[in-house]
């Protein structure tokens, strides 16, 4: 760096050795602009290496080992119900990572009608999404009414208009309005035990089942992990509707 | 090469892991998936919580912002521009406030710890502290 200010220096023959050197943005600029590509390439290069790799036998090592736990497949449940390839999610109303997985579960769902079944069981982390818990108790209101799907669209697909508001219960029965529900059976739904038992009951199963976060995925009871993209996902479930059959 | 350059190239090396750092978080993010957590194990409670964002922007989103400035005020400063080091003090100074509140969040709010934010506050720490050395280089110069 600064043999080449002296260089520029001598060069001129007008400018004195202790001169300050000439500076060219130049320099810097391409410097910042190597560093950026460079830092990229290495974020891209271990998003990539932490995940699996693309081969199908590599993409099965997703899947955690079969010692885990096995999970229930009842539950809310859509796809064809008697399907051999059960996907179980366990989800937060609250969790923005579970809004953009609905659209994934609704793909794959929609490309493997006939040969999935989707259950959702909840698990509201209440300790950091204030409002999970009553957004859990609001879903399974509606399902005592036969709309928890129709339910569970509405919470995600409107998440942000409730998520850091107080009373996420106004917002909630609103919901139920719109959805023609009947409010006051809802409302009083939401505060029965036995949803508030249903609701420990699937977050026990979780924890029993080493789920640490959501959304986690369990295909035929096994976890799935570190799962990169929505191609992967629908590649796992392929597999296991292939070797289902 | 002077001590000054020594200190930026530092700072320039450390804004590289930050950069790195917050382009892997927001990369993983934005496909929704879950996080490997090896460490503190409680990326996905940090990254899910209602703190994981400001105005709906992603937090990883404003650490690569000052990564990316203070790479650029440090390689300017690398190359003549020394000037560019006072304005990385001004960021670094603003970024360590802004990591210990959200190294407060996790402790007590959240409970959970993330590793990618703790490298982070890891990274913020060892360019203030490169600062902090840097100025004290200068005003050594100073005196003599």
């Amino acid at each position: 760096m600064n043999r080449s200010s002296d260089t520029n220096s001598s060069s001129t023959g007008k400018v004195k050795r202790s001169a300050p050197a000439r500076r060219s943005l130049a320099r810097p600029l391409t410097a910042l602009a190597a560093l950026v590509v460079v830092a990229v390439a290495v974020a891209l290069f271990l998003v990539k290496r932490s995940g699996p790799e693309s081969s199908p036998a590599a993409a099965s090592s997703n899947v955690a080992s079969p010692e885990k736990p096995v999970i229930t497949t009842t539950g809310w449940s859509k796809g064809n119900l008697s399907a051999k390839t059960v996907l179980v999610e366990f989800g937060d109303f609250q969790c923005p990572s579970c809004a953009v997985a609905r659209v994934k579960v609704d793909t794959a769902l929609k490309k493997f009608e006939k040969d999935l079944k989707v259950v959702f069981k909840q698990y509201p982390m209440p300790h950091i999404h204030r409002n999970a818990m009553v957004a859990a108790q609001a879903s399974e209101a509606a399902g005592k009414q036969l709309k928890f799907w129709e339910m569970y669209e509405v919470l995600f697909a409107r998440q942000n208009e409730w998520v850091n508001v107080p009373d996420a219960l106004t917002f909630f029965l609103k919901y139920a309005t719109e959805l023609q529900l009947d409010v006051e059976k809802f409302r009083q739904d939401m505060l029965d035990g036995e949803i508030r038992n249903k609701i420990f009951r699937d977050l026990l199963e979780g924890q029993v089942a080493q789920v640490r976060s959501v959304p986690s995925f369990f295909l035929n009871g096994r976890m799935m992990q570190s799962v990169k993209s929505d191609a992967e996902f629908e590649e796992l479930i392929a597999q296991a509707i292939r070797t289902a059959q | 090469m002077r001590k000054t350059a020594w200190i930026s190239a530092g700072i320039a090396a450390l804004a590289f892991v930050g950069m790195v750092d917050a382009i892997y978080v927001a990369l993983h993010r934005s496909r929704g998936f879950l996080l490997p957590c090896g460490l503190a194990g409680g990326c996905d409670q940090v990254l899910n919580s209602p703190y994981a964002a400001i105005l709906g922007i992603p937090v990883a989103w404003f650490g690569l912002t000052f990564y990316l400035t203070t790479a650029a005020c440090a390689l300017f400063a690398l190359f003549g521009f020394e000037e560019a080091l006072r304005l990385s003090f001004a960021l670094v100074s603003l970024a360590l406030g802004f990591t210990v509140y959200l190294l407060y969040l996790q402790a007590i709010v959240i409970r959970a710890f993330c590793d990618y934010c703790l490298l982070s506050a890891l990274v913020v720490t060892l360019i203030f502290v490169f600062h902090l050395w840097s100025r004290r280089h200068s005003r050594g110069e100073e005196k003599t």
